[in-house]
């Protein structure tokens, strides 16, 4: 009796809870496990006592262009892993769908791009994508020393795919970093990321 | 023959344009421009199949088409009217907006005095086109027309307008609305106007970060008239003043009409439990419009 009762009430719990896995701000960031562009397992717990900044990507999406033609997102990548951070790039796009790369094209496009994140990790069954609730490329996730999420978004506040906008735009990326990182409250938390969907 | 043709062409098609698979233009209601009388224009895009454009709320990706107006001194332009939008799913993100052809109409009000004989109206749109990809798009939407003080003849692009305008959402007269929040849910109470009597039900959000759009509404008869139930966003802040939207409902009198009502309403502190659908549904996706 208890068993089917434990069983209908997971029958009945599950979808909602897949429907809200999400990294919820104030709450343990959700543990992540995947292979990088070297083949090598990469584990969030490995990163405890170091800010991390999760930054979803996709190289074909008009958004990320926006963010990686401008020199935007690599300076920023240079930025904070000066200061310390720990900056791990996730493609979640599944084989066959668009941004869709393996480790050797993952490197080439960094090199080519100039990227400079700490790891370029491959998630190409989605589950650490599900796992955050990344929804857009790009949508990011900061990540404070103790693993509590202080941030889940949008890159900044001009959503478009206008590289002009950048210069004018307010970068939650930026302001949530250097709050936290000054220990200060993170005064936009939470915000609607934008972008292309995530090609799960 | 060729090049009289081709002029009339030239004069009787606004220039538009069009990105890969959205063509834009801008149509008006009048031919004409009389000084200080209202007028609609609509802003015409033709979706080429496969693909969609996004509401003003896109929910978990996409962005809105957005247009920045330049207008003649004395001119004002209104928001966007927005028509009713569908639902797509996807991977477990979902998405509204606009796969088939649509008009997004604007008010536009002259000043009292026009000291021209003529004037144009013109904006540039910038839009988000998606089908399995994304691609962004703009164009330049211009339209002259003469300044004439009466209401001028109907042109076919009237008719058009209207057609588009009569299918928006309507507004709150002769519906009930009230609202709960709670830290899992929103649950929306409405009474429908006598004579409807909603077989689906489907509560268009339009603001970031209030529900989990991919989670499905629930719809349940209540004692007065019915409730729909949505999950409150992992990230929801704090507590929720006011819900706004549309909800789009499927009038089990009228096999296949879809019913729009814009929706603002304070919310009150409770708890309301979410309760899922009891199947999934499968209303107001997208290519179910009409």
């Amino acid at each position: 009796m208890n068993r089917i009762a434990t069983l209908a009430c997971l029958l009945l719990l599950t979808p909602a809870l897949d429907a809200h896995a999400a990294a919820i701000v104030g709450k343990p960031a959700p543990a992540l496990e995947a292979r990088d562009a070297d083949g090598k397992t990469v584990r969030l717990d490995a990163y405890k006592g170091k800010y991390v900044v999760l930054e979803w990507v996709n190289r074909q999406c008009p958004f990320v262009r926006k963010h990686y033609g401008s020199g935007n997102m690599q300076s920023l990548q240079k930025k904070y892993t000066e200061k310390g951070v720990v900056w791990l790039s996730v493609c979640s796009s599944a084989p066959g769908k668009q941004g869709y790369v393996q480790g050797p094209e993952a490197k080439e496009w960094m090199a080519e791009e100039k990227a400079a994140p700490t790891d370029f990790l491959l998630d190409p069954k989605g589950k650490v994508g599900k796992a955050y609730g990344a929804k857009t490329t790009p949508h990011i996730f900061v990540i404070d020393p103790k693993g509590k999420v202080v941030y889940n978004g949008a890159i900044d506040d001009k959503p478009s795919t206008d590289r002009e906008d950048i210069e004018t735009a307010r970068n939650y990326l930026s302001a949530a970093l250097d709050a936290s990182m000054a220990g200060k409250k993170v005064e936009v938390a939470a915000t609607q990321p934008y972008g292309c969907s995530v090609k799960y | 023959m060729w090049a009289p043709t081709m002029l009339l062409a030239l004069s009787l098609n606004p220039p538009g344009a069009s990105a890969a698979n959205v063509e834009a233009s801008l149509i008006s209601e009048r031919p004409s421009v009389a000084p200080g009388v209202p007028f609609h224009v609509g802003i015409r895009m033709r979706i080429r199949r496969g693909w969609h454009i996004y509401w003003r709320n896109p929910g978990d990706s996409g962005l809105p088409p957005r247009i920045t107006w330049t207008l003649p001194k004395g001119f004002a332009a209104g928001p966007i009217e927005w028509p009713i939008p569908g639902r797509s799913e996807e991977n477990n993100l979902v998405t509204y907006g606009y796969d088939r052809d649509v008009i997004l109409s604007v008010r536009i009000t002259p000043p009292a005095t026009i000291h021209a004989t003529s004037i144009t109206i013109a904006g540039k749109l910038d839009w988000l086109e998606c089908a399995e990809i994304c691609l962004p798009g703009s164009a330049r939407l211009w339209r002259s027309l003469p300044v004439s003080p009466g209401p001028g003849v109907r042109t076919p692009e009237a008719a058009v307008i209207a057609a588009a305008r009569a299918r928006l959402p309507a507004g709150p007269e002769g519906w009930a609305f009230s609202a709960e929040a709670g830290p899992r849910a929103i649950a929306l109470d409405f009474v429908p106007p006598k004579g409807i009597a909603p077989r689906e039900a489907y509560f268009f959000v339009d603001k970031p970060l209030v529900t989990e759009h991919a989670t499905p509404q629930g719809l349940e008869r209540t004692k007065r008239g019915y409730r729909v139930t949505l999950a409150r966003a992992a990230n929801a802040a704090g507590n929720l003043a006011r819900l706004s939207g549309v909800l789009v409902i499927e009038d089990a009198g009228h096999a296949r009409s879809r019913i729009g009502v814009n929706v603002d309403v304070p919310v009150s502190r409770g708890n309301p439990a979410y309760r899922a659908p009891t199947k999934p549904s499968n209303r107001n996706r997208q290519g179910e419009r009409s």
